[in-house]
């Protein structure tokens, strides 16, 4: 038995879907019998070709013991319905009702899950295991709330988060005792556990991930790691996230890299597991965040970008299987133990709503608001991020954002210190006026490097306005070429130098600037692909 | 590469957002197998990690790129000659690649960019529907708050405004005098010469939407579905029911007949959504979609008709019956299915939750069962909300909807529920012989409605929008503290009404039961 994730809310979309009809496919290869319950009809896994019996009914747990009173499965497999399902597994777990039925739980055992899950027994873990966790307190009482607030050597600020929320809804950043009782108030009403964590803020550190597999045989790979852009204090699901990671040194690599497999292994997951940590921008410090012991956004996020099919993966594990013994669909010829190999850059950008709720609070906090994210890939960070802009679909083709131009100063650095989903344009538009790096680095806490790439593009808007007049001649190729490198669109160029679209479409064909593709193919061409998918790219060399 | 196979270029729906969500990769997806499964090499374009279009082995041939002209160019460039390029099931991103794609020379399979431009053109449109014969609310464009007064009092109040140029139902409101008509026209809209108000008669009555298949000749209507809120929610926010509970069969079979004429007449090839409202037996035309709505896999999972399969096989050039459909309505199936919107207010602050004509949820579910009030139950339940038999509900109603609620808080006193309400409504409900406590309004001091609310004790809101601004900014604190405290907020007493039926039919039926999605598809 599968359960799915319900219906879409910000902070669970269409990556269930995904997963499940991945695992679905994958168990019934196996030769398994599949019993799917999701009460969204407007699913793929939810189709009656995708599993022996469908339920569309209500995610309950009184419903889906009638499923499996009627069923009699003799498995239930519960990483794969996001925290929905997992909850729902878990409850189940609990009340006795698969015991009942003899049902097992497949894949993660629910030990793990809850060693993960529950912070107090995770953090126990990770000190034995000698792990750094962030100075936290669990609190579940008003007084005790109360209390904490009260006492002294406290290392302000503070971030509150409800346990067993989705998307970590609503949670917070306190500064002062009364803040703290506020938002730690809100968070125990919204927790189904009536259960806050108080934590240590780690605001301004980098935010790092890594997708984690481990099978039975305790054979453990890495999928890929992410950077998220935005530092510590904004949700994942909101943050700007690029896979592999850019600015961090190998020794930096490697040691959360160890970390994150030392974490999976203590935990004892069999499955998919996605490892969340601060790191220090001054020093090797770094704090292990949190845990997710199931399949996730961030794992649907780094199966397409490396092309490695985690769900699939993860249900081939639960039922036993071992990652060396998973064929890799992608080549067709390397095994499931293989970690794949990246020869291009992944940017993630999340789609807010503020377009359809025009008075909502745009700021981007621990509490994610985006409804949907887009993904683009490309040989250069540039380039995947102007992909990525352009495919939000919010009036923007380039970093050049409509009604930029008349924020005063004033508003830039606001828009600059406090994250919404304008800052990225924030900041081109900071280099457009004269910023220095160091300054904008100052007040977003984004990392120099990405800062020094957005200034590029932001230049390059400038030299092709300088080219505007000479743009016919064949000079012009060697300035087209560097900005369709760059991720300019042909309007985008367009629009800077005073020509149409077609015009330029037509110039840089008959200079031979034309896109090429390049494959997604796990293994950075190492093997040949069966099934590979196609990224753009103004390169030279064209893959099929 | 396979040479010899022709191929087929499938535009995606991009990132998910209010208004475009999973219904619409769903719909992508399924256009991929049926195409695959006709022989064809398929190749599709997309930028969303979170999906199954987007998984490796989805399509034959998939491009990780932005859905912009240029990008798309791109890879029609690299992948000529193809046979054409499916725009109908990516949403509004691909639809509106329609016309920039055709300038190009590209072939659009099935409904073409002119027709899916004649939808979108109230002149044009309307000529249509004058010549088929077809009714529509009656309405005009203005351009100055004279003329639009003008026009209101000619085809009479309550009216329905928006503005031309806004899509989705942004800055739509339902006026019922001159002096809110001019208000409006002055305050809340930029009006010029080049950007008209629409300002159109609004029928009060049941909204109903159909989705269809043609071929070009022929049309298929696997099912109807009824909206629960009158006309005026947004229909992505609206419960609905299928098959249709008050719609008489006349008014059925003349919606028909109107959408066969209308897919013939612009020439719809693949699928299209219309949206009714119906006045006594008239079904009169709100909206044309010539492209696949947010229903298909509803209505494709409660009749067993493939509908994007069928309509694949259409843009290919099969037609209807040569699929072994017979065109028309195909047969209700037995057992009803609601269809429940679910939002994320939770996530948002600073959104106002009243139902309206701007969509705000995020999601959607489905409940099923045998009859119309038990799929009722189970699609509240599914959409999360969750309220016992009996415990307390607070009402804080506007005057003009309080005489309409009274028998729906009666069946909430039948039911065993306490009635917690403002001094006025209290006391209309007294008045009318229910038993009601009072509650404090918010500036009349503690313990008030929010403090209420706070407490734990109430179950259920129940909130009607003021068109008193005074009254107005207490109620959205209010619904505010609903959403924070996690209590169901009801803001459309069609809502209340169908929840209340739905208890009902938890408290005397028998005992809930499940079904696969086959199984409800037979008796």
């Amino acid at each position: 038995m599968v359960i799915g994730s319900g219906p879409i809310v910000i902070g669970q979309a269409a990556e269930f879907d995904y997963a499940g009809a991945q695992a679905c496919r994958a168990l019934r290869e196996e030769g398994v019998s599949v019993v799917l319950v999701n009460s969204n009809p407007a699913t793929i896994m939810t189709d009656v070709e995708m599993a022996d019996r469908v339920y569309i009914e209500p995610l309950t747990p009184a419903f889906l013991t009638k499923i499996i009173a009627r069923e009699k499965p003799d498995g239930l497999l519960p990483t794969l319905g996001g925290q929905t399902g997992l909850n729902l597994a878990t409850e189940l777990a609990t009340r006795g009702i698969l015991d009942d039925y003899n049902v097992k739980l497949l894949g993660t055992p629910l030990r793990a899950i809850t060693r993960a899950e529950d912070r107090q027994r995770f953090r126990k873990l990770m000190r034995q295991i000698g792990e750094p966790v962030p100075e936290s307190w669990i609190v579940e009482k008003d007084g005790e709330l109360v209390e904490l607030s009260r006492q002294s050597g406290l290392p302000w600020p503070l971030i509150v988060r409800p346990a067993y929320t989705l998307g970590g809804s609503g949670g917070g950043v306190a500064h002062t005792p009364e803040e703290l009782i506020e938002i730690g108030q809100r968070g125990m009403r919204l927790s189904p556990r009536h259960q806050v964590m108080v934590e240590r803020c780690l605001v301004g550190w980098k935010e790092i991930e890594y997708e984690v597999m481990r099978d039975a045989n305790d054979t453990c790979i890495t999928i890929c790691n992410m950077e998220n852009l935005d530092p510590m204090g904004v949700h994942t699901g909101d943050s700007i996230v690029v896979a592999p990671s850019q600015t961090l040194s190998d020794k930096e690599y490697q040691m959360l890299r160890s970390a994150s497999l030392k974490i999976i292994r203590s935990l004892g997951i069999e499955g998919g597991c996605n490892v969340q940590l601060a790191l220090d921008p001054k020093s090797f410090g770094y704090y292990v965040i949190e845990v997710n012991p199931r399949v996730s956004r961030s794992s649907a996020l780094a199966s397409k970008a490396t092309g490695y099919p985690i769900a699939r993966v993860a249900s081939q594990i639960a039922i036993g299987l071992h990652l060396d013994e998973i064929p890799n669909r992608v080549t067709g010829k390397t095994l499931a133990c293989f970690e794949p190999a990246l020869d291009y850059c992944v940017v993630k950008i999340p789609r807010w709503p503020f377009d359809k709720f025009t008075s909502a609070d745009r700021r981007i906090t621990t509490q994610m608001k985006a409804t949907g994210e887009v993904m683009a890939l490309d040989r250069s960070f540039e380039s995947a991020l102007m992909k990525a802009v352009r495919s939000l679909e919010v009036g923007a083709n380039s970093l050049r954002y409509k009604g930029a131009s008349q924020w005063s100063d004033m508003e830039i650095e606001s828009l600059l210190t406090t994250p919404t989903d304008e800052r990225l344009f924030a900041i081109a538009e900071a280099f457009r006026r004269g910023l220095m790096i160091e300054e904008v680095a100052g007040l977003s806490g984004y990392d120099p490097w990405f800062l020094h790439k957005i200034r590029g593009i932001v230049q390059m808007e400038k030299r092709l306005r300088d080219h505007a007049a000479d743009l016919n001649r064949d000079e012009a190729a060697g300035l087209l070429t560097e900005a369709k490198g760059l991720g300019f669109t042909d309007r985008t160029i367009a629009e800077l130098t005073g020509r149409t679209e077609r015009d330029i479409r037509a110039l840089r064909t008959s200079l031979g600037i034309t896109a090429t593709y390049k494959i997604v193919d796990t293994c950075a061409a190492e093997f040949e692909a069966t099934t590979p998918y196609y990224y753009s790219c103004y390169d030279r060399e064209d893959e099929r | 590469m396979n040479e010899n196979k022709k191929k087929i270029i499938v535009l995606g729906s991009g990132p998910i957002r209010i208004g475009q969500g999973i219904e619409f990769d769903y719909g992508c997806v399924h256009c991929v197998w049926a195409l695959r499964e006709a022989g064809y090499e398929t190749i599709l374009i997309n930028n969303n990690p979170e999906t199954v279009s987007t998984d490796f082995d989805t399509s034959d041939r998939l491009y990780f790129e932005p859905l912009t002209l240029e990008d798309v160019l791109n890879v029609l460039e690299r992948e000529a000659p193809y046979e054409g390029v499916i725009v109908q099931f990516g949403g509004q991103t691909a639809i509106n690649l329609a016309r920039p794609l055709a300038e190009a020379g590209v072939r659009i399979l099935g409904s073409s960019a002119d027709s899916i431009d004649l939808a979108e053109d109230r002149e044009q449109f309307e000529a249509l529907l004058r010549r088929l014969d077809i009714p529509k609310p009656a309405g005009r464009a203005v351009t100055s708050p004279e003329a639009a007064v003008q026009v209101a009092h000619e085809i009479g109040y309550p009216c329905l405004v928006r503005p031309s140029y806004v899509l989705g139902g942004r800055a739509m409101e339902i006026v019922q005098s001159d002096e809110e008509l001019t208000a409006y026209m002055r305050y809340a809209v930029d009006v010029s010469p080049k950007a008209p108000i629409l300002i159109d008669r609004y029928v009060v009555g049941k909204e109903v939407e159909v989705d269809c298949i043609s071929d070009g000749v022929e049309c298929l209507l696997p099912g109807i579905m009824e909206h629960i809120e009158r006309a005026g929610v947004h229909s992505g926010d609206s419960m609905a029911v299928y098959p249709p509970q008050s719609i008489a069969p006349v008014t059925i079979g003349k919606m028909v007949d109107y959408a066969t004429r209308l897919a013939r007449e612009m020439h719809v090839v693949g699928v299209m959504n219309i949206q009714f409202v119906c006045e006594g037996d008239e079904p009169y035309i709100i909206e044309v979609n010539p492209r696949a709505s947010r229903t298909v896999p509803y209505l494709s999972k409660i009749t067993g008709v493939p509908m994007v399969q069928i309509a694949t096989r259409c843009l290919l050039g099969e037609s209807i019956a040569s699929q072994g459909y017979k065109p028309g309505l195909w047969p209700d199936q037995p057992n009803p299915a609601v269809k429940a919107p679910v939002f994320s207010f939770q996530k948002l602050a600073g959104v106002d939750i009243p139902l309206g004509p701007e969509m705000k949820s995020t999601g959607e579910i489905l409940g099923q069962d045998v009859d119309y009030p038990r799929a009722l139950y189970k699609a509240l339940l599914a959409a999360g909300i969750d309220i016992p038999l009996k415990g307390t509900l607070l009402a804080t109603l506007a005057d003009a909807d309080k005489s309409e609620a009274l028998p729906i808080l009666r069946e909430f006193a039948a039911l065993g529920y306490r009635i917690l309400a403002t001094s006025g409504t209290c006391r209309f409900l007294r008045a009318a012989g229910l038993d009601a406590e009072p509650v404090n309004k918010i500036r009349e001091g503690a313990p008030n409605l929010i403090d209420v609310l706070r407490s734990g004790r109430v179950d259920l809101l129940i909130n009607t929008i003021s068109k008193d601004r005074h009254i107005e900014r207490e109620g959205a604190e209010i619904r505010r503290a609903s959403v924070e405290q996690n209590i169901p907020c009801l803001t459309s007493l069609d809502t209340a009404r169908a929840l209340a039926l739905a208890l009902e039919a938890r408290k005397n039926g028998d005992p809930f039961d499940v079904r696969t999605v086959d199984e409800y598809l037979k008796k």
